[in-house]
Formats: C-alpha cells, sequence, structure tokens
C-alpha cells in the first residue's frame, strides 16, 4: 500500500474542512479524486503533504506514520505534490526551476542540470529551458509545475488541477503526460474537475462533498452513483456519457 | 577554464590591481583608501550571505562587526592576548548570536524581521557603551600598536594583502552560494517558500545556516577593521549608520551577486574619502559631503534599482548588440 488515510479530519475553527477520510492508494494506481467546489479536495492534499496538521486520524505513507512531518521531509520520503495555483519560481530559467527539484536527490550541479534536461524534455518543455518562468502561459507553467515535481523523483505524486485552464490541445498534452509516468510505474493521487479526462485516466475515483467522502469505485461505477450524481455530476453528464 | 575565468573578469581585474597596487604606488592616502574599499567590501559580501543570498534582510549587522572587533580589542588590552583569538572568540560569539537571529528569521518576516535586527544591535550598544567595568563604556577602547604579525600591527602594504585575502576569500564564499547546490535551493527559498518545501528543501534551517555563517564572517571583518584603525568606539561599531553602509554598498553594486559589494564599496569608499578631503577643510560646509553621498545614493536607487553590476550587464548586452 502506497498511501494510507485514517479516519482524518481537518477542522478551521467550526468549519470542518475534511471529516474522517479514510482511503487508499494501492502501489501503482492512479486515484482521482472528485468533488464540488470546496469539499476539501485541496485541503486533503495539503493535509497529505505537510502543510496542515490533521485534529484526528492518521496518514501512512508505505506504512509509516507521517502524520505532522513537515512538508520538505514529505518530498525528501518520496511523496510529492503539485499547486492547484501553480508556484514557478518565477525569476528563475525553466532549467533552474527543475534543477531545484533535481538537487533534492542529488548533490552534485552538474548532475542535477543533466537530469533536470532529461525530465524537461519528457515533459515536452525542451524548447523553453531558458525561458523565465513567468514568461511562460499557464500551460506551460502547469507543466513546469509537473515536472519540477517530477525531477524530485517521487513515489507517489499529487496533482491538484494540473489541467484546470487548459485548452484541448494543451489538454491532450497533458493527459498523455500523466499517462506516461503513470504506466512508467509512478503512483498517483490526481485532483480534477475535467470528468472526461478523470474517467479515462484513473483506475479508482474518491469522491468528495462536504468533506467528507460519500463514494469509492472504479469510473463506471463512480458515473452511475446516485449520490454522486446529485451532489456533482448532474444528470447532463451521465446521459451525454451514455 | 579560460571560459570560466571570462565570467570572473571583474572580480580578476578588481582584486589584481589590488594585489599589484603596493608594488608601485608608496602613497600612504591611496593604501589607506584601498584597505578600506577592500574591508567594507568584505564586510558587505558578508551581508550578501544572509541579506541577498538568503533574502534575510538585515540591517543589525554592526552587532557582528562590533562582535569581533570588541573581542580582540578587550583580549589583546585586559588580557595581553593575540587578536587572532580575539578574532575566534568574536566569531564564536558571533555564530551564537547569528543563531539567534536566525531563528527569529523564521518567526518574523521582511520589514520586522529587519527591525528586530536593528534592535538586536542597539541592545549591544548600550551594553557596550553603559559597562564601564568592561568595556570601558562610551570612551571606547585603542588598540595599542605592537608590530608584528601576531599582534596585527603592519605595514600598510601587508594590510593590503591581508585585507585582499579577506575580500577575495568572502568572493568566494558568495560564488558557492550562487552556484552550488545550496546557492539553488536558497534562490527557490527566495522566490517561493512553499514551493521550495513541497520539492524537499528545509528552508529554515538554509536560513538559520546562512545568517549564522553571514555573523561569523561579519566578525572576522570587525577584528581586522578594529585592529586596522587602532580604535574602538561603541557608538560607530554598533551604530544604525554602519549597518545601513553594508546594506547600501550592496544595494548600490548589486545585491545576490559576488562582485556587487566590492563595485558599492569601490563606489561609497572613495566617493566618500574624496568628499570628506575636499570639504573638511572649509568652515561651513562640515558634513557637506553628506549631502553630495545622499544625492549619489537616490540617482543609483532610481536611475539602477539592480545596481552597479546591472548596469555593466545591461551596457555589455548593448554592446554586443552593435558590434553584431
Amino acid at each position: 500500500m502506497m498511501l494510507a488515510l485514517e479516519g482524518v479530519t481537518k477542522r478551521f475553527g467550526g468549519l470542518t474542512a475534511v471529516r474522517r477520510v479514510t482511503l487508499e492508494v494501492p502501489t501503482g494506481t492512479l486515484l482521482g479524486i472528485i468533488g464540488p467546489n470546496g469539499a476539501g479536495k485541496t485541503t486533503l492534499f495539503n493535509v497529505v503533504g505537510g502543510y496542515y496538521r490533521p485534529e484526528e486520524g492518521r496518514i501512512l505513507f508505505e506504512g509509516r506514520d507521517i502524520t505532522g512531518v513537515p512538508p520538505h521531509a514529505v518530498c525528501r520520503l518520496g511523496l510529492t505534490r503539485t499547486f492547484q495555483i501553480v508556484k514557478p519560481f518565477g525569476n528563475l530559467s525553466v532549467l533552474d526551476n527543475v534543477m531545484i527539484g533535481s538537487l533534492t536527490r542529488l548533490t552534485r550541479v552538474r548532475d542535477a542540470r543533466l537530469d533536470a534536461e532529461r525530465v524537461i524534455e519528457m515533459c515536452g518543455l525542451a524548447p523553453y529551458t531558458a525561458a523565465r518562468a513567468k514568461a511562460l502561459p499557464i500551460g506551460l507553467r502547469k507543466r513546469l509545475e509537473v515536472a519540477r515535481a517530477l525531477a524530485t523523483r517521487p513515489r507517489l505524486l499529487l496533482l491538484d488541477e494540473v489541467m484546470a485552464g487548459l485548452n484541448p490541445a494543451e489538454l491532450g498534452g497533458i493527459v498523455e503526460l500523466i499517462r506516461r509516468i503513470h504506466a512508467e510505474g509512478l503512483t498517483l493521487m490526481v485532483i480534477e474537475h475535467i470528468m472526461a479526462a478523470m474517467m479515462r485516466l484513473a483506475q479508482r475515483i474518491v469522491v468528495l462533498h462536504h468533506g467528507e467522502k460519500i463514494a469509492e469505485g472504479t469510473p463506471a461505477q463512480i458515473a452511475s452513483d446516485r449520490r454522486v450524481i446529485d451532489a456533482y455530476l448532474g444528470e447532463e453528464f451521465v446521459l451525454a456519457e451514455a | 577554464m579560460r571560459a570560466r575565468l571570462a565570467r570572473h573578469r571583474g572580480a580578476v581585474v578588481f582584486f589584481g590591481l589590488a594585489a599589484l597596487a603596493p608594488l608601485f604606488v608608496h602613497d600612504a592616502f591611496f593604501l589607506d583608501s584601498l584597505i578600506l574599499i577592500l574591508l567594507w567590501g568584505a564586510l558587505s559580501a558578508a551581508w550578501n550571505v544572509a541579506s541577498g543570498y538568503a533574502g534575510q534582510v538585515s540591517l543589525g549587522h554592526a552587532a557582528f562587526f562590533g562582535i569581533g572587533a570588541y573581542s580582540a580589542a578587550l583580549l589583546s588590552t585586559r588580557w595581553q592576548q593575540s587578536p587572532w583569538l580575539g578574532m575566534l572568540v568574536g566569531v564564536i560569539v558571533s555564530i551564537a548570536a547569528g543563531s539567534v537571529i536566525g531563528y527569529l528569521s523564521n518567526r518574523l518576516r521582511g520589514p520586522y524581521f529587519a527591525l528586530s535586527t536593528i534592535a538586536f544591535s542597539q541592545v549591544l550598544l548600550i551594553v557596550a557603551s553603559r559597562w564601564r567595568g568592561f568595556t570601558a563604556g562610551s570612551e571606547g577602547i585603542p588598540v595599542p600598536f605592537r608590530p608584528g604579525f601576531s599582534t596585527l600591527g603592519l605595514s600598510h602594504p601587508a594590510w593590503v594583502y591581508l585585507a585582499l585575502s579577506l575580500a577575495l576569500l568572502y568572493y568566494l564564499v558568495q560564488l558557492y552560494f550562487e552556484r552550488s547546490r545550496v546557492g539553488y535551493q536558497l534562490a527557490g527559498v527566495r522566490e517561493d517558500e512553499d514551493a521550495a518545501a513541497a520539492l524537499g528543501i528545509a528552508s529554515r534551517q538554509l536560513k538559520v545556516i546562512a545568517v549564522m555563517l553571514s555573523a561569523a564572517l561579519s566578525s572576522i571583518g570587525g577584528t581586522l577593521w578594529a585592529q586596522y584603525v587602532g580604535f574602538v568606539d561603541p557608538f560607530y561599531v554598533f551604530s544604525v549608520d554602519l549597518s545601513v553602509r553594508f546594506a547600501l554598498n550592496t544595494i548600490i553594486g548589486g545585491i545576490g551577486t559576488a562582485m556587487g559589494p566590492y563595485l558599492g564599496s569601490i563606489f561609497i569608499t572613495s566617493l566618500e574619502t574624496y568628499l570628506r578631503a575636499t570639504f573638511s577643510g572649509k568652515t561651513g560646509y562640515a558634513g557637506g559631503y553628506l549631502v553630495i553621498y545622499g544625492c549619489a545614493l537616490i540617482l543609483v536607487v532610481r536611475f539602477a534599482p539592480e545596481g552597479l553590476t546591472g548596469i555593466a550587464a545591461r551596457l555589455r548586452s548593448r554592446f554586443m548588440a552593435i558590434a553584431r
């Protein structure tokens, strides 16, 4: 088991953003997380990544309790996350951005540069290697976010809405990229609103609503789940899929 | 190798000329200016490590300078110890103080951190100026001149080489902060701390280490300065003016660049020396140099906020464009 959440609860004052969520991410799978805005998806990522400490519950990464471990240490253990609102190192080049990720595992700058160039190539960012990160359009900045996270060589990668705001061409590219890194054996946990993409990528999907897990299953099971349709998908999606 | 040297052309020229100067010039006034340019440059480089590379802008680095100055002066006048031993004591005390300041940088950000560093240096100023029994209070401590390397009683040319060694060493330290793994990681921390953490960078530890190192380097500079000048005045060595000098040299030269502190020091130190010499004799113009000094600062900050190294880079690229 790559990751296991046991009854995780996160409150902000009177608001319970995540309530007793229990879920498992088996090694090698791609788990999708869906749910309406404010359902607690990003909060869940922040809890797993060590940015928030949960009030209740435990988080086990490869069987090891990482509840309350700070973010940088979580990453070093092999669990890297991206940010929904991308956080590139704006004044640095694409190469430097990815190198900083590589340097988490590699100690020599020269090795990191070669490694970063490979990752950049794999993510289709090679033409922009020398560009300043903040000069890139959003589609490429999302890619950079993924590239930088990949450079840390995680065993579990958390992607937070890397497809949001992209045009159809960009979308196709990033779906292809995610499919490829998953095929290479990386375990992924993916938050996404774009259901068509999610249905194709995910092996299992967890649905959050008001901070609670209301359903879990294969994409087909989720698409026909009455509660999920009421809370999130709506009739139209089901009809369109059928 | 040649490409590597070309990248450091400015540094090679500057340090090379400084090394050759004592062989050809024997004018004491000139050598004195050169020593001060090198010492202030090195001290600004020390400031740059914490404030430029680690992004923890301090306005209290005079504290570490003063600790270094006082450690050596007190050990040599009270216990007849070598100033080198005093330098070591200063470094240890400064690292301890730097760890406290560095820890503060994790709690306080931006202006609040800068304010707390000012407060810290002011506390030391009060202690040094009031604790008459130990530090001789506001009278200050004259450092006796005893010829010899172990007592740092050196000739002007020897001082040039000592100051030059320090300046060169600090230049290399800065290069480390630019090109090494730590340098890249700190660049990430400066840009976005949360993103840096997500990539496995322990930003807090890095910042504390950078501030501690910067404190130690400042302290060494303080010891050498006091031994060179021969007098430790609490109102000078712990002054905000002095902290601001480190900051301004670096900002005018180019913050976060290895050559910036030295360029800033060449500019400011020689301007100040020249203006002071020009105006000091004329009654009614006392302090007139401060006005010109201030105007020069405003001009640089207004028209070249990235500093002299930025102007140099801009001119170079324009020149290349024309040449092509």
